[in-house]
């Protein structure tokens, strides 16, 4: 194809990636058999209640006034004519911003349904009840 | 007693290669079949390595053939029961009806260069808040921010399903991730649509991007668009 500029802000993945990709995809959802005693289904639905990541906070006005604050409009007024040796320092700092949002949800999921690497085999009741801890289960 | 561990339901047909060396087994009857592997005991946890075994599966076996997912933890008694299963009539229903058909994850999400756009209708409150820093200044500055933030996600996810419409079955809407999240869509659409979504993803990046970055992830199985509830008849 000849879009190798669009192309750049398309990422294309076959399968479902990682642990954030499988909760969000796959927990919840599916085929769900009522079929009493034959059959036991996990009460996983517990586990996903607060996962959302809370939006309109304090903490996030307060960030994106800086991050508007810092701009330097005079030096642009079109956003689609941005040079692109600004858009890459852009780029960075973007990706950095919403990793770091998204480990910020995991470690709280983490912490729910105990799914850091050590705790893989650990009893989900035991993980959920010492929520609170936060920090001395990362990896 | 050992119990079958139940990932979905499929065609009958051949495993893919790999599988059945890691205890994944086909349980099947008048050519529909129960995805399963022995477990020692249940309920099973909801841990990493579970999930991610459990997403392999269904997705490894859907390349080649529709794959009806079922919930994560779902267990059966033994083979008999996962034949009562199969033999429901919903079952066999829903496999004809999405025989064709997969599910794509689209996430989009704004790098920070939307702020430029953003900025000049906030121009006012950007002005004083640089003249005079204060905890209020900054409160209402980003409010509007992400007001005008969250009134270009409602614009672009229009625009991105409007031009997607002609060509998926079903779309489910999700939670964006992120403050930055745009929109996080579950379509469901026919194994030979893919391609053309993807063209008509190119299409729409060259309108949208940047600020707008994009994520396809499929064809998966129809995780969002199998809730149908089988119950087992007394």
């Amino acid at each position: 194809m000849q879009q190798e500029a669009s192309s750049g802000y398309i990422t294309r993945a076959p399968r479902s990636n990682g642990l954030a990709d499988v909760l969000e995809i796959l927990l919840d959802r599916g085929l769900v058999i009522d079929a009493f005693v034959r059959v036991s289904l996990v009460g996983i639905e517990l586990l996903t209640v607060d996962l959302r990541v809370v939006v309109a906070s304090v903490d996030t006005y307060l960030r994106f006034a800086e991050a508007v604050n810092r701009l330097d409009l005079r030096a642009v007024d079109d956003s689609k004519s941005v040079p692109d040796l600004f858009e890459k320092g852009e780029e960075e700092g973007a990706e950095k911003k919403s990793k770091g949002a998204i480990e910020g949800g995991m470690d709280a999921i983490k912490e729910k349904v105990g799914l850091g690497g050590r705790g893989d085999d650990e009893d989900q009741e035991r993980e959920r009840s010492r929520s609170g801890r936060r920090g001395n289960d990362r990896g | 007693m050992t119990q079958l561990y139940l990932y979905g339901m499929t065609r009958a047909g051949p495993l893919p290669a790999g599988l059945a060396e890691r205890g994944i087994e086909l349980v099947a009857a008048d050519g529909r079949a129960a995805i399963v592997s022995s477990i020692e005991s249940s309920p099973v946890t909801a841990t990493r390595r579970n999930l991610l075994a459990h997403a392999e599966v269904v997705e490894r076996l859907h390349e080649r053939a529709i794959v009806l997912p079922a919930r994560f933890g779902t267990v059966v008694a033994d083979r008999d029961a996962a034949l009562e299963l199969l033999a429901l009539p919903g079952v066999a229903a829903l496999l004809d009806e999405h025989a064709d058909r997969s599910e794509l994850t689209l996430r989009g999400t704004y790098d920070e260069s939307v702020l430029r756009a953003i900025a000049p209708a906030v121009a006012g409150l950007r002005e004083g808040y640089r003249a005079a820093p204060t905890l209020e200044g900054g409160l209402a500055l980003g409010e509007a921010v992400v007001e005008a933030l969250a009134a270009r996600r409602i614009r672009d996810t229009e625009e991105v399903l409007s031009a997607l419409d002609p060509h998926v079955v079903g779309v489910r809407s999700g939670e964006p991730r992120g403050e930055y999240g745009a929109f996080n869509l579950s379509l469901l659409v026919t194994r030979d649509a893919v391609a053309t979504i993807e063209d008509e993803l190119e299409l729409l990046a060259r309108r949208l991007s940047p600020p707008l970055r994009f994520e396809l992830v499929g064809p998966l199985p129809p995780y969002s668009f199998v809730e149908l509830e089988l119950g087992v008849p007394a």
